[in-house]
């Protein structure tokens, strides 16, 4: 693999980071602006409830309050994947927190003290937040006004290969139940929108969303506005993990609000309404089985899926196409089977928080292939090993296995970690080891029938270079990763090169951050823009230097002709050159990126992403059996990441993905206690703190995608997918008991600890034919 | 708000408080600006912040009587290099108590005021046998930290009173312990948090208890002491027979409620594990036989140092 890069590879500080550790970054929430009024909404605090009226007469009485709006005095449609919502609720609250009416009024005091004011009045119906009870016949219905049977929203069906061939040739069976549960992104920056209307009609939202042409298409669709006349506007966002993905009821709100006032409004929920009015993690209850031969080859795998979605669609409804993936792919499989219901409950609703999917199918998958290797006789890893993804494989689900580097992932953590000396030989001081693997889509993600994100450059007259993308920066890094793309292609000095990316009025499409594929699509499109740049050029360079273009070269911003040292010029005087003559031009490019991608068929099957990132765990643990107390004592992670563009900010999204997932192994959780989440607080929650996190020692592989830009592929999620598998792991090895669900709380623990949860093993399910007797 | 005062003397705030009955006292801030943002106080009363009385101050060693002030903060008493000696239990409470941020700001007349059933210091106070004196406009009165609070958030103070201190005697021959069962390891409330104290007859192996208390925090409305513990301890050194007597009452002395941090099964279970562990502990303190330094926060040994991963 080249590694005569001047930029790319290497360890770059991320280029926001010092405004940002010394306070200096500007959020939404930190905007002033003349006449910017506080919006504050009404929710509903019943799970489920008709509403027979909303009288706001004394809210818009007082003073200081410049609108109310409801259902009543709104013209709204539905919103959402599925459209089963609509932002001001109209006949039906289906749960806590549900927006029934909102203010705005000159302080956020005011507008509070006036939605006391609005008074609601509710007819209890009966609520369901269990999704097993949703489904039963005679369960109360959560959207009565859809033709849907038992709260089933949408059901994901896959299979491939004949599942009862497989079954007779399997030599070991494992079954099993896991579940996950409801969990939040909590980002720093709760969710802000700022929405105010010019003279002119036109409409300016500000808010940290990372979708924001799908966001601003939703917008006007919903609220009948022509969304040529829509502007989204991104500050720096404090954080997403993919809360910041969809459109959410109060993005409407702030709209209508600004309409009605007449000037704009701010709403910025408080914590409360972040976990409680804002997209979660939904909780997926898997049944799985698998199925391997005597020697370790599986034979297949068959899932039974319940997803806890809540009480709308979002694009959480989608969670299942990424465990569908792990579950069909995950391995050399073959003969797989997936039965997935979405299924409504009156419960704050699933979004895309990062993994989507992914670390509630690998928790299920990942155990089950450690039970079956200890059923087997054999060593998980080399069960692993076995039945690893190679390159040039493709899944039953079409998937199109390029760049792998699986079997390196799961050989370093292995030796890293000390496996074969020390897994299963620690018991007697409840300590284990546990490991598991992941396949994540790391070549986009064609969900939406663009894959494809623009990119823009211009190089003005001090030789400053800005890329334009279509994509956001939303702390994961790849502001830097795509000016140092950008810096390489050009051979011009990072410090060059700027990324503006905040306006839908300036900068090209895109889809949206999400799926990991950040770096990857908008990478590619960065290149693709500054390799045409960098043609101007050397265009421009070569008529100064009279010598052919493609005979020079550039880098560091110097352009040269091999083997002539005094033939050079600094490529902003090309620039200059350029632009400071009569017929002058300047330099300005732009492309646009698609992966050569397919969107999946009615029968999920298809090449959703142009690459796939796979990565390894090994979790170390300590059990205190009588207390049930968990310490992560380390975490080995290796991750083929194809190149890592910046190996630092690589670390970082890794690291942090894995404090994620031990949060999600151990502590996470919004427990629903009569239809509400009784803690909605960063105290209760339980997010790790710096003393949960366990020493991290990460390994990057590189295995140079064909399609990546400088063989890069997408790292943001592959951190959180594997701790709570691989921890589940190491505390069975630490204690020989199999953690059904995570988080892994103490009391869980304690319990399965004296009721002797194990794992449910058929050996020889059926009578191995006699070979003799064909 | 509606005013705020600091007065400089504890006469001076005795007096404000008489005259402005609706007044709060404000140490910290770390309990009250919570409760008056989330409507559990009232957000409109005026404050009477009592951190600027020098009276109400430090950490201070007499002999082996130790005298807390009531603005002590949390950092300071855990910081203490005699009290992680001699009142081990308390500095084991205090380093737990939320985070660095949280124990400079967090005081210990704070945290029996506000008398969570959670509240850190209560019960490694109550095994020292700690005494609270109490300043109000009848003058001063004293009474165990032990009969401080009445119920979850609500303590013996009468109208005007205020906690001025908290005294403790440290003996020779005495030991004691905090521990405590979280879901994470850091920034959390006890899900059950357990303090024992003993005082043995000499040092070593064969030191036997003379006396011995066990509190129990987070499991019943307000930390509690167990009962009848001498009869099953005196006399001997604490064999595993013996803590498991010590287990069983201590489990039966919780009336403890399922949440966020533990169900009511579980926590009745854990109070008896700690309890076993911190007298264990608190035994070898007195005995001579701790080599020093804080327990792990659960009383398990600690693991020796991971194989790989860096630190
Ligand atoms: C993030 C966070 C984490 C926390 N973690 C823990 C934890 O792990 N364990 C724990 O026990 N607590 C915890 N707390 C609670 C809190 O920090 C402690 O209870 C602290 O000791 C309170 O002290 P303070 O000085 O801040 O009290 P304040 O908030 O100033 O006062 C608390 C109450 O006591 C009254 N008061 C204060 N001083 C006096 C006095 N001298 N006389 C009469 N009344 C008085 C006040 O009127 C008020 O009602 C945490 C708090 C936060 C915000």
């Amino acid at each position: 693999m080249r590694s005569d890069y001047a930029v790319v590879g290497k360890r770059i500080p991320k280029l926001d980071a010092p405004d940002k550790v010394t306070g200096r970054t500007t959020y939404a929430d930190d905007l002033k602006m003349s006449g910017l009024l506080a919006g504050a909404i009404k929710r509903s605090p019943y799970p489920h409830a008709r509403i027979l009226s909303v009288d706001a007469s004394a809210a818009e009485a007082v003073p200081g309050v410049y609108a109310v709006v409801h259902a009543g005095n709104v013209t709204q449609r539905p919103f959402g994947y599925g459209h089963d919502n609509i932002p001001l609720k109209d006949r039906v609250v289906r749960c806590v927190g549900d927006e029934v009416a909102a203010v705005a009024a000159v302080d956020a005091a005011t507008a509070q003290s006036a939605l006391d004011l609005i008074s609601v009045e509710y007819e209890l119906l009966p609520a369901v937040d269990d999704p097993f009870e949703a489904l039963q016949p005679g369960a109360p219905r959560i959207h009565d006004e859809l033709d849907i049977e038992g709260n089933v929203s949408m059901e994901w069906n896959f299979q491939t290969g004949d599942l009862a061939e497989a079954e007779r040739r399997s030599a070991v069976i494992v079954s099993g139940s896991y579940s996950s549960p409801q969990a939040a992104p909590a980002p720093i920056e709760t969710h802000v929108v700022i929405a105010g209307f010019d003279a002119d009609g036109h409409l300016e939202v500000i808010s940290p969303v990372h979708m924001v042409f799908m966001y601003r298409k939703e917008l006007a669709d919903c609220l009948g506005l022509d969304w040529r006349r829509v502007t989204v506007r991104q500050p720096p966002v404090g954080g997403s993990f993919g809360g910041k993905i969809d459109i959410d009821a109060h993005d409407f709100i702030a709209v209508m609000l600004a309409r009605a006032a007449g000037r704009p409004v701010k709403l910025a929920m408080s914590r409360e309404e972040e976990f409680t009015g804002t997209r979660t993690r939904q909780p997926i209850h898997f049944r799985l089985r698998t199925g391997a031969a005597a020697d370790g080859t599986l034979q297949f795998r068959h899932a039974e899926v319940v997803s806890d979605n809540g009480a709308y669609n979002a694009w959480g409804s989608h969670a299942l196409l990424v465990a569908m993936n792990t579950v069909t792919s995950m391995y050399r499989v073959g003969t797989s089977r997936l039965a997935a219901k979405v299924v409504y409950t009156n419960k704050n609703y699933g979004g895309s928080v990062r993994g989507f999917g992914n670390p509630q199918a690998t928790f299920a998958v990942e155990q089950q292939m450690e039970e079956l290797a200890d059923a087997l006789g054999m060593d998980p890893m080399d069960l692993r090993l076995k039945n690893a993804n190679r390159p040039g494989d493709v899944t039953p689900q079409g998937l199109e296995i390029t760049s792998c580097g699986l079997s390196e992932c799961l050989e370093t953590v292995r030796r890293k970690s000390g496996w074969d000396q020390r897994r299963g030989r620690m018991r007697s001081q409840h300590r284990g080891l546990g490991a598991a693997a992941y396949v994540h889509v790391g070549g986009g993600a064609r969900i939406y029938g663009s894959d494809g994100c623009g990119a823009m450059i211009k190089i003005d007259d001090s030789g400053r270079v800005a890329l334009i993308s279509g994509s956001s920066e939303l702390g994961q890094g790849s502001e830097t990763a795509l000016a140092m793309i950008v810096a390489e292609t050009l051979g011009v000095p990072l410090e060059a090169v700027s990324v503006s990316h905040d306006d839908t009025d300036v900068k090209p499409w895109d889809v949206g951050v999400h799926a990991s594929r950040t770096t990857f699509v908008a990478g590619n499109a960065a290149r693709m823009a500054a390799a045409k740049a960098r043609d101007e050029l050397l265009e421009a360079a070569a008529e100064v230097l009279d010598r052919p273009a493609r005979s020079l070269t550039i880098r560091d911003g110097v352009i040269s002709v091999p083997g002539e040292p005094t033939a050079t010029l600094r490529y902003e005087k090309a620039v200059r050159r350029r632009l400071l003559r009569e017929g002058s031009s300047i330099i300005m490019t732009s492309a646009f990126y698609d992966p050569p991608t397919q969107r999946q068929d009615e029968n999920h099957i298809g090449n959703i992403s142009a690459s796939y990132g796979f990565g390894a765990h090994v979790a170390e643990v300590e059990v205190d059996p009588d207390t049930g107390m968990v310490r992560v004592l380390g975490l080995w992670a290796a991750h083929d990441v194809g190149r890592a563009i910046n190996p630092m900010s690589c670390e970082g999204q890794i690291e942090g993905g894995a404090v994620m997932g031990v949060g999600l192994a151990l502590s996470e959780e919004l427990p629903v206690e009569d239809g509400r989440f009784p803690a909605p607080n960063l105290h209760d929650y339980g997010m790790p703190t710096a003393m949960d996190a366990p020493p991290i020692d990460v390994t990057l592989i590189e295995t140079a995608d064909e399609l990546g830009p400088f063989g890069a592929k997408g790292i943001g999620e592959g951190g959180i997918i594997l701790p709570p598998a691989a921890i589940a792991n190491a505390v069975a090895d630490a204690v020989g008991v199999r953690p059904r669900s995570y988080p892994i709380r103490p009391w869980r623990l304690r319990r399965w600890i004296e009721t002797g949860e194990r794992s449910h093993v058929d050996k020889h399910p059926h009578p191995v034919p006699d070979e003799n007797a064909r | 708000m509606n005013g705020y005062y600091r007065p400089g003397s504890v006469r001076e705030a005795v007096a404000f408080l008489a005259g402005n009955p609706e007044a709060v006292v404000i140490a910290g801030g770390t309990d009250l600006v919570i409760d008056r943002r989330l409507g559990r106080a009232d957000p409109q009363a005026p404050l009477v912040d009592v951190t600027g009385i020098d009276e109400l101050r430090g950490v201070r060693w007499d002999g082996d009587e130790l005298h807390l002030g009531a603005t002590a903060t949390v950092r300071e008493i855990e910081s203490d290099p005699a009290v992680i000696v001699r009142a081990s239990a308390l500095a084991e409470a205090a380093r737990v108590l939320g985070s660095v941020q949280i124990r400079n700001m967090a005081t210990l007349g704070g945290n029996l005021c506000t008398a969570s059933p959670a509240a850190e210091l209560a019960p490694p106070l109550m095994v020292h046998d700690a005494v609270a004196a109490i300043q109000g406009p009848n003058g001063e009165r004293r009474q165990a930290v032990a009969d401080f609070a009445t119920g979850p958030r609500t303590t013996i103070l009468g109208t005007g009173e205020i906690l001025t201190n908290v005294r403790l005697r440290a003996p020779a021959l005495s030991g004691s312990c905090y521990l405590r069962q979280t879901v994470r390891w850091a920034m959390d409330l006890a899900g059950v948090g357990v303090a024992a104290w003993v005082l043995t007859d000499r040092t070593g192996r064969e030191a036997a208890v003379q006396e011995a208390r066990v509190a129990l925090g987070a499991v019943a409305p307000t930390a509690v002491l167990v009962p009848g513990l001498e009869s099953l301890l005196a006399g001997a050194p604490p064999t595993t027979e013996r803590l498991g007597a010590v287990s069983a009452a201590a489990s039966a002395a919780c009336e403890p409620i399922s949440d966020t941090r533990g169900t009511a099964e579980h926590r009745r279970h854990v109070a008896g594990v700690l309890a076993a562990r911190a007298l264990s502990i608190a035994h070898a303190r007195a005995a001579g036989l701790w080599p020093g330094g804080l327990a792990p926060v659960n009383g398990r040994a600690p693991a020796a140092a991971s194989s790989g991963a860096r630190a």
